[in-house]
């Protein structure tokens, strides 16, 4: 029996869950693995392994070119994923959802299509101190070619972007606004709705990084009122290189092809060229057919659990370990919002991320440690790095006390 | 604690009690070295006598058991060595840590670290006091590690 078969209502079973996940069940350095680095990617359910291999078994084509039945039945697939990103994220057409390698490359898409073109000397972008480098970056290559400049609004301590400062910030030089949903380092879930509001009030559009909130919350763009959201397919438990770009329909007409070629077109001569509508006119090229087919299993998954479950269950699971963690002596969490994703950065006194992670490691237990591409959140905490457990809907309070024992035997060793 | 090998009782025990660890104020050659896979920085600070022989050794910093413990052990064995001598013992290192020799007597207490051959994203953790030391000694004031791995 798969979790997709749970009747609504019952609270998730995350035995059942982990059946549903192959690798799960192998060992590290001879130790059960507890996989905590949810963040930087999720694992695969066998759902999602076998739509991947099943297309290229059965149905590999190009996508929307050829008349022959696999053509159809490709493009069938690669497009069924269109219509079940939409509903998922709950885009008013599917027609607004653009297939991406990722985040970053959708990002991507809107600094270089949208603000490139739209940026003047003297005009702004405003972010936050708490953005993945892939919500900056962007900004600053196109601001060094525009003479735009970038701005980034602070945060408190605890990891909670100071609201009045953001709105405060929002003058009429700032062009566009940039918001992470979820941080990947803080597990801050910032108020999106309430930001998307003030933008609009001052006609600035605001794109929202998904990548983190994607995979552990209902998210409704409409809802949330933003103009552009990003989201990552390998962390929503589908395959490394999808993702998409959501955009509302007037920014896409708006915005030129990213990437020229095939696919993207309606009609090409020497003299000119007409491109296809959106989202076509910003998929050039062959795109990621199998990977997108599996995300569209990712997706059925997640939806079979149902988004409301998995975010309860993580709640919890959170609070778990937030108190089981508490009782480590020399231990400081970094990111203590009110409103958190189960993303926990810490320290523990005395040893550097590194060699926690790779205790960790040796204990079974897969942690991230570094910069987590989020520089500037490092200097705003006065630190080189940290480590970070972040944890997904298959995790258990068991993997958490075996986390807990081993940073116990490694702050020994450490001090 | 299984036991782990790349933590031995050494590389503990100069992560805990690093040799040379500070400013050097009679330094004549210095530089500062970083490794952007974890952001971590290092300073080297020597005192050179008139042969190019180190007299002494110093280093600051905020870095992992690695790169203090292979900073300690490093200051203590290139003590009297001019920067052939050094070059000749980077070289031996860099094969120790890439696995192509078990053990080198003339890399004395650095074979502590031999096990970083089992450990290739942590290799630049170690090589990191060996680049910033290489600059010191050329006159460059800035090392990476992207560049020597």
């Amino acid at each position: 029996m798969t979790a997709r078969t749970l009747p609504a209502g019952t609270p998730l079973d995350p035995q059942r869950i982990r059946a549903d996940f192959p690798l799960l069940a192998r060992t590290v350095h001879g130790k059960p693995l507890v996989y905590f680095d949810n963040a930087n990617t999720g694992q695969k359910p066998t759902a999602v392994i076998e739509a991947t291999s099943a297309f290229y078994r059965e149905h590999n084509a190009n996508v929307a070119r050829a008349v022959h039945q696999l053509g159809e039945e490709a493009t069938a697939a690669y497009e069924a994923t269109r219509d079940k990103l939409a509903r998922f994220i709950g885009a008013p057409s599917r027609n607004e959802v653009v297939f991406t390698s990722g985040t970053t490359q959708a990002t991507n898409t809107v600094a270089y299509t949208w603000a490139l073109s739209r940026l003047q000397p003297g005009d702004a972008v405003l972010v936050t101190q708490m953005e993945h480098h892939a919500n900056i970056v962007p900004w600053q290559l196109v601001c060094a070619r525009t003479g735009a400049t970038l701005k980034a609004a602070p945060i408190t301590e605890s990891g909670e972007l100071i609201v009045e400062k953001f709105v405060e910030m929002l003058t009429p030089d700032v062009k566009l606004a940039g918001v992470v949903h979820v941080s990947n380092v803080l597990g801050t879930v910032n108020p999106v709705a309430e930001l998307a509001r003030e933008c609009r009030r001052r006609g600035i559009p605001l794109l929202v990084d998904g990548s983190q909130a994607c995979p552990h919350m209902k998210v409704d763009v409409a809802a949330l009122g933003c103009d552009f959201y990003t989201l990552t397919g390998h962390k929503m438990f589908g395959p490394t290189g999808t993702g998409a770009l959501w955009a509302k329909r007037e920014h896409l007409e708006s915005m030129p092809p990213f990437f020229g070629g095939g696919e993207m077109i309606r009609r090409v001569s020497f003299e000119g060229t007409t491109y296809a509508d959106p989202p076509h006119k910003f998929e050039a090229g062959t795109p990621n057919i199998a990977g997108v087919v599996g995300l569209g299993a990712a997706i059925d998954y997640l939806e079979g659990v149902g988004m409301d479950r998995i975010a309860a269950y993580e709640r919890e699971l959170l609070a778990y370990a937030s108190d089981a963690l508490a009782e480590v002596e020399g231990l400081r969490v970094f990111g203590t919002a009110a409103r958190k994703a189960a993303v926990i950065s810490f320290l523990v006194e005395g040893a550097h991320a590194h060699d926690l992670a790779t205790l960790l490691d040796h204990e079974g237990v897969a942690v991230r440690s570094g910069h987590h591409c989020a520089h500037p959140l490092m200097q705003f905490y006065g630190v080189p790095a940290t480590a970070r457990a972040s944890l997904a809907f298959y995790n258990t309070r068991e993997e958490v006390d075996r986390f807990v024992a081993a940073l116990r035997k490694v702050r020994k060793l450490l001090a | 604690m299984s036991e782990s090998a790349l933590y031995r009782d050494l590389v503990l025990e100069h992560n805990r009690s690093p040799r040379g660890l500070g400013a050097l104020p009679a330094c004549t050659h210095a530089a500062e070295g970083d490794n952007p896979l974890c952001g971590d920085r290092l300073r080297i600070e020597l005192a050179l006598d008139a042969a190019g022989r180190v007299q002494g050794f110093a280093f600051s910093g905020e870095a992992c058991a690695i790169t203090t413990a292979t900073a300690s052990l490093l200051g203590e064995r290139v003590r009297g060595l001019d920067a052939a001598a050094i070059a000749d013992l980077d070289a031996r290192f860099a094969r120790l840590v890439r696995g192509d020799c078990d053990a080198d007597p003339a890399l004395d207490g650095l074979n502590a670290l031999a096990e970083l051959r089992a450990y290739p994203a942590r290799r630049k953790c170690a090589l990191l006091p060996w680049a910033t030391l290489a600059a010191a000694l050329r006159g460059t004031p800035h090392a990476t590690t992207e560049a020597t791995a």
